[in-house]
């Protein structure tokens, strides 16, 4: 069928490599978890891949952050490309650019070449998301960036070891860039150490093997991952699937959601992705360069694939088509450091339709990625030091076809990532978490509600000089629902001043606003969206839910349908009214085409007369606000609605 | 009647009794099938069919699943946690991640605690350890009036910052215990005083969820003990590899989740000190799988990361175990890329490998050895009878054809493959960690261990296989070699620089007056004391810490100091002697030394001893003639040369060619490994 068939090594020793690469890799990332300076990468934030000598990526780890798959073979030939005839043992290089197929600046990765004797034999490389990379934000995150000289140090690629010498001077003078250069350096040593443990072992096993069988093994293992993603897609009917999710908006445009279109084809054993009709690049730093973009498809994939290891086997088989300077092919100066953001929309359309395709996997959108970012001085300590602090929330998952969606999870961009706890977070940065728990009534709905989100709320203590930034999204792509399941809720962060007591939405994206002492921030996660239709939903299954406390007794009834009795709370003695939650049923069933089709004007009015929530806009009449003032939304609600009609009105029976 | 020792491994299939005769150092030991129902059960038929007079024992040690199973099966006793206003959900959102990264219909299992059962009540601390609002005693009095409607029959008290303050957590428990005498309560300062709010909430709600377990049968146990004529304490084995008595498991009842994986390790790491090998590798391999674990200068590697149920940390220390689905039932295949794997699927105990003629027909290890000829076709003093044909038929099948194969060369391929694995699990335990493989003697245990043993061996460029007397029951003897172990910590941050020893003292005397209060409570006697400290430490923004040893009087940090960059170096390869370094918490390991009996040990006479007979065995791809040897044949000085095999009822040993087996005077085979 093709060339790959032909394998030279023999079925063990093949095997036995193929293991050993990947024990490689894992070591490498047991030595940065004890070793790591960064908090992010201690959370997980990190990657490390061992690559041949032409850069393609032989294995990397299969605990490995999502959104860094598929990329960090761009990295490696990119270094490769520099560095080309000047490169000795003991060399270690760094690079960080997204415009070579890098994700965004803070993931840093250190590219150590193998050689055995005087032969390079591949490359080890190890990424960490390091905790600041200078830029005119704490943690270098400026949403208000346009280009990226606004937003951090690239780093095309540099020597940090020679010959086994540490470069110093190239290392100081990324540091100095850095509002955190202690940690920077400790980053570098833990990585460049990383990617020495990985050359031992490929040395090992050219001792043992020979160069000439280990050369062979590091493609024959890429050959063999492609000939099984063959397999599974030779596997599939041929055919055509389509869909668009957005983005919320443009900053230096108006109102209207930012289209993110991918069609898919499945010819053969070849599939391909084509982006024409997504938007072009936008004035924030919501866009995604060509390696990013990349890495959504693959890691969308793969989790319809879970088993699969990853090596560029696996990335051989995908075609990816985008248009020039669209939010999905952004090119050099466009700043993308907020990339996340089209990369799980990517991610999530992916499953959308490979949902259609692998039924038995099928799973309805995510919350949204969110996280906040503060800075200033803290003056609980006499020398009142630059404190900085980065924080991301778990949320909840869709809903799957035949049991809830996860709750309480990581975004999907990296599962691997942690949370982190509230007591570290209190004894490093002046704030103090008031709250932090699950998000009652959340979850989307559906016959299968989507997981869980959380609700978080934190005072600023003694500080001064502090502002904070979100960056997140979906406020007004509202977590979507599929096969009749309804949305989530939408994101966005509320301040509560404490001088005025005024209560403020400031939405799900701003930079660099201020805060006093005794502000108080708050900001929910969206659960999952639903799974099928919720009018289908087994009653003692909302029961569990209301008695849990994930669904409340006034949503069970709107949502759900579902009309319960409390007798007694204390003691969980709760009922459902079966009679009240047929009629209820009747009526949603009734009148709920009508409600999604409403005036939207008039949705508009309800909200801001107090007699519907957020909740009520979105699920019942699908109608995107302004959550703070209750002003229509036009462009995008009309988008939102297209998209409501086809994932759950069409469902409806 | 001589007095005797008795220890007691309750395992999934049989319950060991091994009893010691504290004369003689004989061991016997009676095996008897498992009574998963009560565990009890099975004990005491163990005990009867091993003729023990309980008025004879000195010492009843018992390594148990009882936490464990309970937590696996779920099996608990409704249990609910009360928490800090806000935090109700700390255990639900725990760190947010998953075990399997890419599968999104596999989920984290959900709390041991549902949600329902979480209530909260006014409190607050800050970091520092103020009381920022004291404890609200309506509400907690409302919350107890709930929950003792509500029937529940253990609470886990968990406040906010509790690790600095306990004061809240206190009262709430006084409050508690006024409404709800008989309620097993356990509060998150009490249990494990760290920062980081899910690992201590998830710590104090496993101990929460098995004490009323755990403690029934326990007392139940010691009862019967006790009627039966056992004057002293029942002793148990927990996970740090030490034994508790029953008046530590009230309060501390999830030490003994892991209890069961401990025995082997603690065995392994005896076996090899005893050969004079303080640098050891266990490798029990049994049926499904292969517990590793490692041994360095005489003490076994201990993790605070471990858990049973992924997300749930248990952060007592716990002996590492690391555990691979590799065993002599792995199932070996072929995949849809072309690539021939091992496991971790398996055969199980039944069917079990195709050779057992149940029904069967994909390959196994097992299959393959017998293929090889490793493996007799009748094992366990001939009880069972396995069939070739039906081994070589699978490996043929399975393997052979799908590959291209002769049957011998895809039966070597099955074995190598599969030792591979096993020798990668060994690597991420010692290299992964700074340890030379070479520099240790693999102790090779379990039912499969001495079949693989010397290959994996080899494979890791180990030199010395250590095989001891009954490989299938080693772990039961680990519950005898035990000493009472209590691991005590608090946390102490600050920067290294201007700690002074004095402040590190201070932290010292607090936790060891605590720790000798309990091995006190527990009658250990003042000369069989042993406190052991460290302190842990890490570069100034690390985020993992380094336990360093550290001195009886502590005259210097920066001697400290200087033995942290040492071991930094050792375990990750750098240091950065100019970095700032800080301290992170310090630890006390309390020791009641149980005096150990002697083994029984014979005279060693250098001889080679007659073969039994002889058999064709592969190896690298040629039938060699081998030597087959009985083990209850061979005395202590045999010495012999592979290629060579020796069958015992319980395990079965491989010399390869050119490796050289000396029986000790233990009657441990010790094996040389060669090229």
């Amino acid at each position: 069928m093709d060339s790959v068939q032909n394998q030279d090594l023999d079925p063990v020793t093949f095997e036995v490599l193929k293991n050993s690469f990947i024990t490689a890799v894992d070591q490498m990332a047991e030595q940065m978890l004890r070793t790591c300076y960064s908090f992010v990468i201690y959370n997980r934030d990190f990657s490390n891949a061992l690559h041949d000598a032409e850069g393609n990526c032989v294995a990397q780890g299969n605990a490995d952050i999502a959104v860094h798959v598929g990329t960090l073979h761009y990295t490696c030939k990119d270094v490769i490309r520099v560095f080309k005839g000047d490169m000795h043992p003991g060399d270690v290089y760094a690079i960080n650019d997204p415009y070579a197929g890098g994700t965004h600046f803070s993931d840093v990765r250190l590219i150590r070449p193998i050689f055995d004797g005087d032969t390079l034999v591949g490359f080890s490389q190890s990424n960490g998301h390091w905790s600041d990379l200078g830029g005119s934000v704490p943690g270098s995150f400026n949403v208000a960036a346009h280009e990226m000289f606004g937003e951090a140090v690239r780093i095309t690629p540099v020597r940090l070891f020679h010959k086994g010498k540490f470069c110093s001077d190239v290392a100081n003078m990324i540091a100095a860039n850095t509002r955190d250069p202690g940690s920077i350096i400790g980053d570098i040593h833990s990585q460049a150490q990383a990617t020495q443990v990985a050359e031992r072992e490929v040395l090992r096993l050219i001792d043992k093997y020979g160069r000439d069988q280990v050369l062979q093994g590091m493609n024959e293992v890429q050959d063999y991952v492609e000939r099984s993603v063959r397999q599974r897609i030779s596997d599939l009917p041929d055919g055509t699937w389509e869909s668009v999710d957005y983005i919320d908006r443009d900053p230096g445009a108006g109102e209207g959601m930012i289209p993110i279109h991918i069609k898919m084809t499945i010819k053969g054993d070849r599939i391909t992705y084509d982006f024409e009709g997504s938007h072009p690049t936008i004035a924030s730093i919501y866009n995604s360069a060509d390696g990013a973009t990349f890495s959504a498809v693959v890691a969308g994939m793969k989790t319809f694939f879970p088993d699969l290891p990853l090596n560029s086997g696996f990335y051989r088989m995908v075609d990816i088509k985008a248009p020039e300077d669209s939010v999905v092919s952004a090119k050099w100066p466009v700043a993308v450091t907020g990339f996340l953001m089209p990369f799980e929309k990517i991610m999530n359309t992916i499953f959308e339709m490979w949902s259609k395709i692998v039924p038995e996997r099928a799973i309805a959108c995510a919350f949204n990625l969110e996280y906040l970012l503060a800075g200033g001085n803290d003056l609980r300590k006499p020398e009142k030091p630059i404190y900085m602090f980065y924080e991301w929330l778990p949320g909840g998952w869709g809903g799957r076809n035949g049991k809830d969606g996860s709750d309480v999870t990581t975004a999907c961009f990296g599962t691997g990532l942690m949370s982190q706890p509230s007591e570290g977070n209190e004894r490093v940065n002046p704030t103090r978490a008031d709250e932090f728990q699950i998000m009652q009534d959340s979850p989307g709905p559906g016959k299968w509600r989507g997981g869980a989100g959380v609700i978080k709320a934190s005072t600023l203590l003694e500080a001064e000089n502090t502002v904070i930034s979100y960056i997140c999204d979906r406020e007004r792509a509202v977590v979507w629902g599929v096969e009749g399941g309804l949305p989530s809720m939408p994101h966005g962060l509320e301040i509560e001043h404490s001088e005025t007591g005024e209560k403020k939405w400031l939405g799900s994206v701003f930079s660099n606003y201020k805060i006093k002492s005794g502000d108080r921030f708050t900001r929910p996660t969206a659960g999952g969206g639903g799974f099928g239709d919720p009018l289908d939903c087994d009653p003692d299954q909302v029961l569990e839910d209301v008695i849990d406390e994930y669904v409340s007794v006034d949503r069970a009834k709107k949502d759900y349908g579902v009309v319960v009795k409390v007798n007694d709370f204390d003691v969980l003695d709760i009922e459902i009214d079966q009679a009240a939650t047929d009629a209820a049923r009747a009526e949603i069933r009734a009148n709920r085409v009508a409600w999604a089709r409403m005036d939207p004007a008039e949705v508009s009015r309800m909200y801001k007369d107090g007699e519907i929530d957020e909740l009520d806009a979105v699920r019942r009449y699908a109608v995107i606000l302004d959550w703070g003032t209750g002003e229509l939304m036009e462009i995008s609600t009309a988008q939102f609605r297209e998209t409501f009609e086809r994932r759950s009105v069409a469902h409806w029976n | 009647m001589s007095k005797t020792r008795v220890a007691v491994d309750v395992g999934g299939t049989f319950t060991d009794v091994c009893v010691m005769d504290e004369d003689t150092g004989q061991i016997k030991i009676e095996k008897t099938p498992s009574t998963p129902d009560d565990p009890m059960r099975a004990i005491i038929t163990g005990i009867e069919e091993a003729d023990v007079r309980l008025s004879d024992v000195t010492m009843f040690s018992h390594g148990t699943t009882v936490a464990t199973n309970a937590l696996i099966t779920r099996k608990l006793p409704r249990t609910a946690m009360v928490c800090t206003e806000g935090f109700r959900d700390v255990v639900e959102i725990r760190r947010s991640n998953k075990e399997d990264l890419w599968d999104t219909y596999k989920d984290v299992a959900k709390p041991y605690i549902p949600r329902r059962d979480r209530l909260t009540v006014k409190e607050r601390i800050d970091a520092a350890g103020k009381v920022l609002v004291e404890l609200d005693e309506d509400d907690a009095r409302r919350v107890a009036g709930i929950l003792k409607r509500r029937g529940v029959k253990a609470i886990a008290v968990c406040f906010i910052n509790a690790y600095v303050n306990g004061k809240n957590e206190r009262r709430m428990k006084e409050i508690l215990h006024e409404v709800m005498p008989d309620v097993h309560i356990s509060i998150s300062s009490q249990i494990m005083p760290e920062i980081f709010e899910h690992e201590r909430f998830s710590t104090t709600m496993v101990n929460a969820v098995v004490s009323p377990v755990v403690v029934d049968y326990v007392s139940r146990l010691g009862d019967k003990l006790s009627a039966g004529g056992y004057s002293r304490d029942l002793l148990l084995l927990h996970s740090g590899g030490g034994v508790m008595t029953p008046a530590s498991v009230k309060d501390f009842a999830a030490r003994l989740a892991g209890s069961g994986i401990a025995a082997g390790a603690i065995a392994s790491r005896f076996i090899g000190n005893l050969c004079g090998y303080k640098n050891s590798i266990g490798f029990d391999m049994g049926g499904t799988s292969t517990d590793v674990s490692l041994a360095h200068d005489g003490e076994s590697t201990v993790t605070k990361d471990w858990y049973i149920e992924y997300g749930y940390p248990i952060r007592f220390p716990s002996i590492e175990v690391l555990t691979i689905g590799a065993g002599g039932g792995s199932l070996a295949w072929r995949d849809e890329g072309g690539s021939l794997r091992n496991g971790p699927q398996s055969a199980g105990a039944y069917p079990g490998p195709a050779c057992y003629s149940n029904g069967n027909e994909v390959a196994t290890n097992s299959d393959a050895n017998v293929v090889l000829g490793r493996l007799g076709t009748s094992l366990a003093g001939g009880d069972i009878t396995l069939d070739a044909g039906l081994a070589e038929k699978a490996v043929r099948e399975t393997v052979a054809e799908p590959f291209g194969m002769e049957l011998h060369e895809a039966a070597e391929a099955i074995i190598h493959v599969a030792n591979a694995n096993m020798a990668n699990a060994v690597r991420l335990l010692s290299i992964a960690r700074g340890h030379d493989p070479r520099d240790f003697a693999l102790v090779a245990f379990g039912g499969a261990g001495a079949l693989h043993g010397v290959a994996v061996a080899k494979e890791l460029a180990i030199p010395v296989v250590i095989v001891p007397p009954n490989p299938g029951v080693t772990s039961a003897m680990g519950c005898l070699l035990v000493d009472i172990q209590h691991d005590f910590s608090d946390s102490f941050m600050a920067d290294a620089a201007t700690t002074r020893p004095e402040d590190l003292e201070a932290a010292f005397e607090k936790i060891e007056a605590e720790a000798l209060e309990r091995l006190q409570h527990e009658d250990v006697a003042p000369e069989n004391t042993v406190l052991q400290r460290t302190v842990e430490m890490m570069y100034q923004g690390q985020w993992r810490s380094l336990a360093v040893p550290a001195p009886a009087r502590i005259t210097s940090t920066a001697d400290l100091v200087a033995g942290f960059h040492n071991q930094h170096e050792r375990e990750y390869n750098f240091r950065r002697e100019d970095a700032p370094v800080s301290v992170f918490r310090v630890g006390v390991k309390a020791t009641g030394v149980v005096p150990k009996a002697e083994l029984p040990s014979y005279d060693v006479t250098h001889h080679t001893p007659d073969p039994s007979g002889h058999r064709d065995v592969w190896f690298g791809g040629k039938p060699l003639r081998s030597n087959l040897y009985e083990r209850t044949d061979l005395k202590a000085g045999a010495e012999f040369e592979g290629p060579a095999i020796v069958e015992q009822v319980d395990s079965t040993v491989v010399v390869p060619p050119k490796s050289v087996a000396t029986v000790d005077k233990y009657l441990n085979i010790i094996i040389k490994v060669k090229d």
